[in-house]
């Protein structure tokens, strides 16, 4: 008798050994996630103020001092790039995703190097990542000092 | 034990240990890994390391080869973590001392290291793997320039052996998933100027589970020992698709070249 062998969605955080377009899928996924779950506790958060000032003022404290310590800014910079990421990425997946700035169709060679995972491809992955490198650094500096760049 | 060699290899390297996973159907346990020392010559693939297990250590171990030069694709399976035709991999060349061989994934396994294929077959049936045209028997060709043979020639070259559904992450959770394979075989057929089945072809591929289930990963095109790179496929595919909602896709059919008779007289 046949058994199954299906590999499961927990594969999908399994990039090793597949090559960047993997692991940005792996990212891309995790950060889905992440800000999904970001979202529900946003609208908790906010949804907060119906319960009067005072309620609100404690909570926005509590949440800039998770753990007992001020470790706020650091959990707000961690979730701006998270979302500079999913953002970009989705960005370069719009463009790649609709055959755009792909290679035509060409002759396979050895070592069959896929060329519509490099080429312009890359190009994009590194030009968004200075974007995503540069955005992030402007977030992060306004939240830790309050001062736009 | 002295070591056996085999014949037409050269001199024995060093020792590496297989850790192959098995799984018997008679007994019906949970596949579990079993270890096995193989003195490697130099030239040795997997499949040279597989069929020296069964020939001197273990002769229940079963696995599916049959070219043993990468033209079949038979012999798929994942090679330390990697999906990899074992014909095709020198054990010297992956530089370990322990070699992990697991069945591909995202089918089924009827024993050892033979995985059930017949979802890439059908998948790959599903997408009308030919020329579609009305004719019953054309009498002469069909004429094709160089430049609209190169448009889907790269695809042509897929073997079947089903490497990149086992990468694939959407063929992992995604039962019904046309695959990497139905799909670029899908574009091979329809940028061909010979078909005119894009229309037939359309209910199956623009569908919950076809082309729009691909998020580019990427791994198919990366485990394919061939090349075809799938994933290129399947964007240029969705750019047709996409098109197609606002300019009709338009297959016209090739022209026929001159009736021939064979030296014979009959046609
Ligand atoms: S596309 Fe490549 S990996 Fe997939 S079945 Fe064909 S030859 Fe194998
Ligand atoms: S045995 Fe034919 S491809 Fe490996």
């Amino acid at each position: 008798m046949t058994i199954e062998n299906k590999k499961g969605w927990i594969s999908w955080f399994n990039p090793f050994k597949y090559g960047t377009d993997r692991w940005m899928f792996a990212l891309h996924r995790l950060t889905g996630i992440a800000l999904g779950l970001y979202l529900i506790a946003h609208v908790w958060e906010t949804s907060n103020i119906l319960n009067g000032q005072v309620t609100w003022d404690k909570i926005m404290v509590d949440l800039d001092y998770p753990f007992g310590a001020h470790y706020g800014p650091f959990i707000l910079s961690l979730i701006l790039i998270v979302a500079v990421y999913h953002a970009l990425n989705g960005i370069r997946l719009t463009i790649v995703e609709n055959g755009l700035m792909l290679p035509k169709p060409y002759r396979p060679e050895f070592p069959y190097k896929a060329k519509s995972l490099r080429g312009l491809n890359n190009l994009l992955k590194i030009v968004l990542g200075i974007f995503m490198i540069l955005i992030s650094a402007i977030g992060v500096i306004f939240i830790f000092t309050g001062v736009i760049v | 034990m002295e070591t056996l060699v085999l014949k037409g290899f050269g001199e024995v390297v060093k020792t590496v240990t297989f850790r192959v996973r098995r799984y018997d159907p008679e007994k019906k346990e949970i596949p579990k890994y079993e270890e096995y020392k193989v003195p490697v010559q130099k030239g040795m693939t997997i499949l040279d390391g597989i069929l020296y297990i069964k020939e001197h250590l273990d002769h229940s171990l079963s696995a599916r080869y049959s070219c043993r030069m990468g033209i079949c694709g038979s012999c798929g399976m994942i090679i330390n973590g990697k999906e990899k035709l074992a014909c095709q991999t020198q054990i010297l060349e992956l530089g370990k001392d322990l070699i992990k061989v697991d069945p591909m994934g995202n089918y089924g396994i009827v024993k050892d290291l033979v995985p059930e294929l017949s979802k890439l077959f059908n998948n790959h049936q599903s997408v009308k793997p030919f020329i579609v045209r009305e004719e019953e028997e054309p009498k002469s060709e069909f004429l094709q320039t160089p430049d609209q043979r190169e448009k889907y020639a790269m695809f042509t070259d897929c073997i079947l052996c089903g490497l990149c559904l086992s990468a694939c992450p959407t063929s992992a959770s995604d039962e019904l998933y046309l695959g990497p394979q139905a799909l670029a075989q899908s574009f091979r057929y329809i940028v061909d100027n010979r078909d005119l089945g894009f229309e037939e072809r359309l209910n199956v591929v623009d569908s919950k589970h076809g082309v729009w289930r691909c998020h580019f990963s990427g791994a198919c095109s990366e485990v394919c020992p061939k090349g075809v790179d799938p994933a290129l496929a399947i964007q240029l595919l969705r750019k047709v698709m996409t098109t197609n909602i606002f300019v009709k896709y338009q297959q016209k059919g090739a022209t026929r070249g001159p009736e021939r008779k064979s030296a014979l007289g009959v046609s």
